[in-house]
Parts: structure tokens; C-alpha cells; sequence
């Protein structure tokens, strides 16, 4: 079935080391865009004109544009209309972080509007500051509600490194056709097993976050 | 255009991205990093002038690194082993240029479609890739001196042997990979056939094994290669197109690097390193009988394989090595 | 960036945006077949196609579609069943946007209040009755902005399809680039046809979510 080529010298150990690039890129994007995803999702909320226009088309960029397509565009456009030279784990980590920062300020904006006007008020008439009221009361609650989203989207952002083979960043579908290639002829069948053992090692990283995510979700609640 | 003021905004909500990363501080570490390389590498860049993506040879090797653009799924040309090491008649060369040059090399997996623009963008130094000396590459980059032949070749199942290629019917498809001379070939010449186009060779001979086509056409190196390794198929044309010759290329206007392969090659030749090289990654899989046919010494190629080659395509081949010589051959099919 | 280029390029968008079109939205269909069904048998706690149900929407959830596709495609041939790529894309798609698409109809299903199931039988309404005139529209319904947005989505992944041959909008770039390097036109095209594709679908889902959020804020 090809599952005995993983067992020939480092092959499972190369396989792990290319899914940890993965994780990797996942893990630095998510990163970046909780920073600056609740930077302008705060901004978002100014209702500052021009900030509304920019957001609106950078939001709808993500929303339409598949993250492969921005990948070339950041790895092989820019280089040429810019004269940067972007490594092909740098050109990810851009990619993801800018499809993540959108989807980060889109939540961190619907969060914000979502907690009403009385709690502002309230906390004043309390006796609390601006700042303490931020401290307190409202961003605690934001990050309830963010926390679970924020981890669904490591998963989403897990799952979509798979792209980076694409433009040549050696993760670990790029390690599993090299497994393949190197041993056609001794292990014939080994694209069954090499890809199953792939498919699974993908559950393997999501499920648990994806299980945590719903789990802080449900407790969240309310 | 709607496209600049695109990226326009891409490029001004990315600098500001980074830029607030860098800013806050609160990012973590390798984003940090990251940042700072970017903003260090984007002002280098602007300091430059903006044609010149690639390192000179001083730069290579005050850096003490080269980065050398090779298959890893092409078998045995450019491989990665067990051991996660990289192998084959490419990297043989490659690691013998990084000894001698005295530099560390970091190889990068590339796919046939990339390979010329791995070089534009300066992203690797040298391609040693199986890449195939053709005027439309010549344009945009420059090649050394060949240091093997090749031609097309197209393989097929025993059972069903396609000798020649009208004999593909109208519903079947033939296997090529993106962005290599056989894809090039097949558009221009038949166009009627149709194509099915795979961007790796892993998943392109997957798929030949899988049956999805009826022939695999590639460079003929590689169609022998895998007819010999897989029970039950035939290279039923072992020669198509023309005779074409295998070199590495450098970034266009890399004359340092270039000056420097060049004589390399030709000082390699007087030790027949390309024969050795033969023995040591090929042999097992092609035998005695391919080596002469095979292997350029010295980047002159010899006239046991290039006797059948018209001489105007070796002529061209051994002249495209001189970036000169690449931009009159610019300047002759632009004339066209 | 050279016109001529573009123009001569634009027959083969059209090409490639037709197949992706078609895939893609053949696989949405099966997509909301299979998630209608699935959500049901999970709704309704069928047993023992309930835990076939769980076991399908954890796997295709957490995994590529890349990967999904590169097992079906190169994997499976390898045990004996071959399947041509494009209905390996279809179906691929199909599985992957049916685990997503059974988790917005499910939610849909329990938005609907247990009182509605006993008003209308109370009504003398028969199970079969109740479930396709009072529980089905209101699930639908409630479940257009998740449905248009996993059509977006996968719609979108529709890019992966160039790893198994298919000559899909992504692909056609990429080997445009290896055929002639003409990287600037390519990419231009690519995102030009991606707009015309995601973004009729993209506002039709802003306007709908929008009446959807009036309607339950009741303005």
C-alpha cells in the first residue's frame, strides 16, 4: 500500500519537519494579524470616511481573491514591480497575515459594535475612566469573543499552507512527492500511502484546534 | 490603471502593516525579524538600480552562500534521498561549483515552470535544473556552457506503443509538464493534440502510472530513464524536435557568474568530471551505453549526439553561452 | 505591461473561467446535496449514520483541499479506482463543501424553536408535513449568508484544481508564465477574471446578509 517508504531512513522525520514549516508560517501569520487586525478593527470603527473606503476594498480583496493568487502576485509580482526580493516563507507569512488582519478587523469591529452604548454609559456613571472602561469592561469581552475565532483561524490558515508548495517552499506535500519520487521504483504504490499519511497528519494538527475553538465557543456563550 | 492603484493599495496597506509591526513591537520575534529584513532589503533594493536582481560573483562569495535552483523530484537528476539529501547528475555539478567556489550551498527546490523566473527575480543564483538551452529562454536569461544533450522523447505503455504522434487519437491526452521544452514543442507543432499539463514530476508521472494518458512526452533523457526503471512501457519515439543541449543559467547580465561557470566547465573537462559525474548519479539507472551520447565535456559538445543535430542548433547552443552572443540572438528573433 | 500580450491571452481566460465556472459550480451543487442530507441525519440523530456523518464533517473540515485532492487523485488509483480530474475536481469540491455546508444548515435547523415542532403538531400537521412547510423554508432561509459564504469560498478553491491537471484560471496563469514568462500579463488576467467571477456573487451575499440582519433587528 506505500506506507513502508515512510519507514526508509529520516522519510516520517523529514514528513514532520515539513508539516512544522507549515505550522510555522500558520502560527507567525496568526500573530501579525491579531495585532494589526485589532488595530484596524478599532480604526474601522472611527467612522473616518477615507479609513471606511480603504477598509471596504482591502476587505473585499480577501473576500474575493483566492490566497493562491496573492501568493504569485507577492512572490513573483512584486519583485518585479517593486525590486524586493522576498523569500518564498517571507511572501507566505505576508499573504496569510494580510488575508488574516481582514478577517481579525472584521471581527474585532463587528465586536465592538455588537456591546451596546448602555455599557459605556453605565461604567461612567460608575465611575469608571475611559480607559478603565476599556480595561474592565469592554475588552474583556472582546476577547471572549475573539479568542475562539481567532483559533479557527489558525486552522483555516493550517489548512491553506498547503498553497505554499506552490511557490516553492518545501512543506510537507513537498517532502511527500519527493518520498514518491525518490522511491518509484522500489515502492510503486507509495502515493497512496504517502498521501493518506499526509491527509491524516493535516486532521491530526486541525482537529484539536478546531475542537478547542468550539469548546471555548460553547463556554463563551452568552 | 485599475490594477496599479490594486497594488497600489496592496503595496501601501502591506508597508503599513509591516511598518506598525515594527512600530508596536508587539509582534512576535520572527515577525519582528521579518519586518526588519524586509525594510532593509526593500531600501537595498531602491539603492540599486532597478534591473539588477541578482549577486555578482564578489557577492556570492563575500556572503558565503550560493543559492543553486534544482529539481528535487526528478529522479535521477535532481532528487532529494532518504536522508533528506540532495542527489543526482544537477546537484553532483552544483555541489562541485559550491566546493570549488569555496561557498556553502543552500539548494532550492524549483518547478520547470519556475525555473526562469526563479533567475528574473533573483531569487536563486544559478539554475542547474535540466534546464534546456532554447532562444525564447536565452532572451531572459543567460546561459553557460551545456554540460549534456538531450532532445525530446516521448514514452507510452507496452501495450498500446505510440510511435509516432499522429497516432494519438482525437480524444486522447499526452502528459507533458508545464514550462518545459516538450510543452513548447507539442503547442507549436500540434496543436490538435490535447494536453494534460502537470506543474511537478512527481505528479505527472503519478498520473502517467495512473493511466490518465497515453504517452508522456519530455526531454528523451528522462522518458529513457523511466522506461528502464517501470516494467511494461516503451519509448516509442526516442527523438523528437530537435537536438538541444542542458546548461546552467544565471540571471540576465550576471557576466561575473557567468565568466566564472564558463571556465569552470571548461577546466572541469580536462579532468572529464562530466563522465564522472555519469558514473556516479546515472550509470545505474541508463548503463554504459547513454554516456557518450549523454555527457558535453569542457561545454564542447561532441559530435557522437550532435552529429544528427543540425549544426546551426549547436552552434547556436555553444554561442547562446556568451551573454553577447544571447542578445544578438535577442536581436535576430525580434527581427523575425 | 504590453496590450497585445493581454489581448492575445484573453481567449484562453475565457477558456479556463468556463471550466472553473463549471467545476466550481458543480460542485457546489453536490455540495448542498450532501450537506442538506448530512445536516438531516445529524439533526435527526439517525443512528449510526449520525457518527458516519460526525466522522465525514471532522475529516473534510480539517484537512486541504490540495491534500484532499492529491489523495483521490494520485492516491486512489494506486488500490484500483482511477477517476479523470475533472470529476475528481467536482467531487473533491463536493466533499470538502458538503462537511461546511452541512454545518450551516444544521445550525439553521436548531434556530428553529422546539415550540414551532409541537405548535404545528398540536395543529394536527403530519411529521412529513411539518418538516417540509415549517421547518425546511425557515432553515433555508436562516442559512443563506453561511451558504453564500461558503460558496465564495469554495469558489476560491477552486485555484487548487491546478495541481491535478486541470486547466483552471490559476493554472492557465501558471503556464503562461513557464511558456512564454510573460509574468505581469498573466497575473494581471488571472486577478481580472477572479473579479468578474467572485465579485457578482460577493455583493449579492453583502445585500442578503444585510436584509437578513434588518429582518431580525425587525427595521
Amino acid at each position: 500500500m506505500g506506507f513502508e517508504v515512510l519507514l526508509k531512513g529520516n522519510n516520517m522525520i523529514r514528513l514532520l519537519t515539513g508539516l512544522a514549516v507549515s505550522l510555522k508560517i500558520s502560527f507567525v501569520s496568526v500573530a501579525i494579524s491579531i495585532v494589526l487586525g485589532v488595530a484596524l478593527g478599532i480604526l474601522m470603527t472611527l467612522k473616518n470616511p477615507v479609513i471606511t473606503v480603504v477598509s471596504r476594498i482591502y476587505l473585499e480583496i480577501v473576500r474575493i481573491m483566492p490566497q493562491m493568487v496573492l501568493l504569485f502576485i507577492v512572490y513573483f509580482g512584486t519583485t518585479k514591480a517593486l525590486g524586493i526580493n522576498l523569500e518564498a516563507e517571507t511572501a507566505a507569512v505576508i499573504v496569510f497575515s494580510f488575508w488574516g488582519t481582514a478577517e481579525m478587523a472584521d471581527l474585532v469591529r463587528g465586536a465592538l459594535l455588537s456591546i451596546p452604548a448602555i455599557q459605556y454609559e453605565s461604567s461612567i456613571s460608575l465611575g469608571l475612566n475611559k480607559l478603565q472602561t476599556y480595561i474592565y469592561v469592554i475588552i474583556p469581552q472582546i476577547i471572549r469573543r475573539m479568542i475562539p475565532l481567532s483559533i479557527n483561524l489558525i486552522t483555516r490558515m493550517i489548512k491553506t499552507t498547503s498553497l505554499v508548495m506552490m511557490i516553492g517552499i518545501v512543506e510537507v506535500l513537498k517532502v511527500g512527492q519527493q518520498i514518491i519520487e525518490a522511491n518509484r521504483k522500489a515502492s510503486p504504490t507509495a502515493a497512496f500511502g504517502v498521501f493518506l499519511v499526509i491527509f491524516l497528519l493535516y486532521f491530526a494538527a486541525c482537529w484539536p484546534i478546531s475542537m478547542l475553538s468550539r469548546y471555548l465557543e460553547k463556554k463563551w456563550e452568552t | 490603471m485599475k490594477k496599479n492603484s490594486l497594488k497600489r493599495i496592496l503595496a501601501t496597506t502591506l508597508t503599513l502593516a509591516l511598518g506598525a509591526v515594527a512600530l508596536t513591537g508587539c509582534g512576535s520575534a520572527s515577525a519582528k525579524e521579518g519586518a526588519a529584513e524586509q525594510t532593509s532589503e526593500a531600501s537595498a533594493a531602491q539603492e540599486q538600480s532597478d534591473s539588477k536582481v541578482y549577486r555578482t560573483l564578489d557577492e556570492i562569495k563575500e556572503s558565503g552562500e550560493i543559492n543553486i535552483g534544482v529539481f528535487s523530484d526528478k529522479n535521477p537528476f535532481g532528487y532529494v534521498d532518504e536522508n533528506g539529501e540532495y542527489q543526482g547528475y544537477d546537484v553532483y555539478f552544483a555541489n562541485k561549483l559550491g566546493e570549488d567556489l569555496g561557498v556553502k550551498i543552500n539548494f532550492v527546490s524549483t518547478e520547470a515552470a519556475s525555473r526562469v523566473e526563479y533567475l528574473e527575480t533573483g531569487k536563486v543564483d544559478i539554475v542547474l535544473a535540466n534546464f534546456t538551452v532554447t532562444e525564447e529562454r536565452a532572451e531572459k536569461v543567460d546561459f553557460a556552457l551545456p554540460y549534456m544533450n538531450v532532445a525530446l522523447g516521448v514514452v507510452s505503455p507496452e501495450g498500446k506503443v505510440i510511435k509516432d504522434l499522429s497516432e494519438v487519437k482525437a480524444d486522447e491526452q499526452v502528459i507533458v509538464i508545464s514550462g518545459t521544452t516538450a510543452e513548447t514543442y507539442l503547442e507549436k507543432n500540434y496543436p490538435d493534440i490535447k494536453l494534460q499539463k502537470f506543474d511537478t514530476y512527481a505528479t505527472a508521472k503519478t498520473s502517467f502510472e495512473n493511466g490518465t494518458g497515453v504517452a508522456w512526452a519530455n526531454d528523451n533523457t528522462e522518458v529513457i530513464a523511466y522506461a528502464i526503471e517501470n516494467k511494461g512501457y516503451v519509448v516509442g519515439i526516442p527523438s523528437l524536435g530537435s537536438q538541444d543541449t542542458i546548461a546552467p543559467a544565471v540571471s540576465k547580465g550576471n557576466s561575473t557568474l557567468l565568466e566564472w561557470i564558463n571556465s569552470e566547465i571548461e577546466s572541469l573537462g580536462k579532468e572529464n568530471f562530466f563522465h564522472a559525474d555519469y558514473e556516479a548519479t546515472l550509470i545505474e539507472t541508463y548503463g554504459k551505453d547513454y554516456e557518450e551520447t549523454l555527457v558535453v565535456e569542457g561545454g564542447k559538445v561532441s559530435d557522437g549526439a550532435a552529429a544528427e543535430a543540425s549544426s546551426e542548433d549547436s552552434e547556436e547552443a555553444s554561442t547562446a553561452a556568451t551573454s553577447e552572443a544571447a542578445e544578438a540572438a535577442t536581436e535576430a528573433s525580434s527581427a523575425k | 505591461m504590453n496590450l497585445e500580450v493581454i489581448i492575445s491571452y484573453i481567449p484562453l481566460y475565457i477558456e479556463a473561467f468556463l471550466l472553473t465556472v463549471k467545476i466550481g459550480w458543480l460542485g457546489i451543487f453536490l455540495a448542498l446535496t450532501i450537506g442538506i442530507i448530512v445536516a438531516f441525519v445529524m439533526h435527526f440523530k439517525i443512528p449510526f449514520l449520525s457518527g458516519v456523518a460526525v466522522v465525514y464533517v471532522e475529516l473534510f473540515r480539517n484537512t486541504p483541499l490540495l491534500v484532499q485532492l492529491f489523495f483521490i487523485y494520485f492516491g486512489l488509483p494506486k488500490v484500483g479506482l482511477t477517476i479523470s480530474a475533472e470529476t475528481c475536481g467536482f467531487v473533491g469540491l463536493g466533499l470538502l463543501g458538503g462537511s461546511y455546508m452541512a454545518e450551516v444548515f444544521r445550525s439553521g435547523l436548531e434556530s428553529i424553536p422546539s415550540s414551532q415542532t409541537e405548535s404545528a403538531l398540536a395543529l394536527g400537521l403530519s411529521r412529513k408535513q411539518l418538516f417540509l412547510s415549517v421547518i425546511l423554508p425557515q432553515a433555508l432561509s436562516q442559512s443563506v449568508p453561511g451558504i453564500l459564504a461558503n460558496v465564495i469560498f469554495l469558489l476560491k478553491e477552486t485555484s487548487v484544481f491546478s495541481a491535478i491537471s486541470l486547466m483552471d484560471l490559476m493554472f492557465t496563469a501558471k503556464d503562461l508564465i513557464g511558456l512564454y514568462y510573460d509574468t505581469k500579463e498573466a497575473l494581471f488576467l488571472l486577478v481580472i477574471f477572479y473579479i468578474v467571477m467572485l465579485l457578482p456573487v460577493s455583493a449579492i451575499g453583502s445585500y442578503i446578509e444585510k436584509k437578513a440582519r434588518f429582518r431580525t433587528l425587525g427595521v
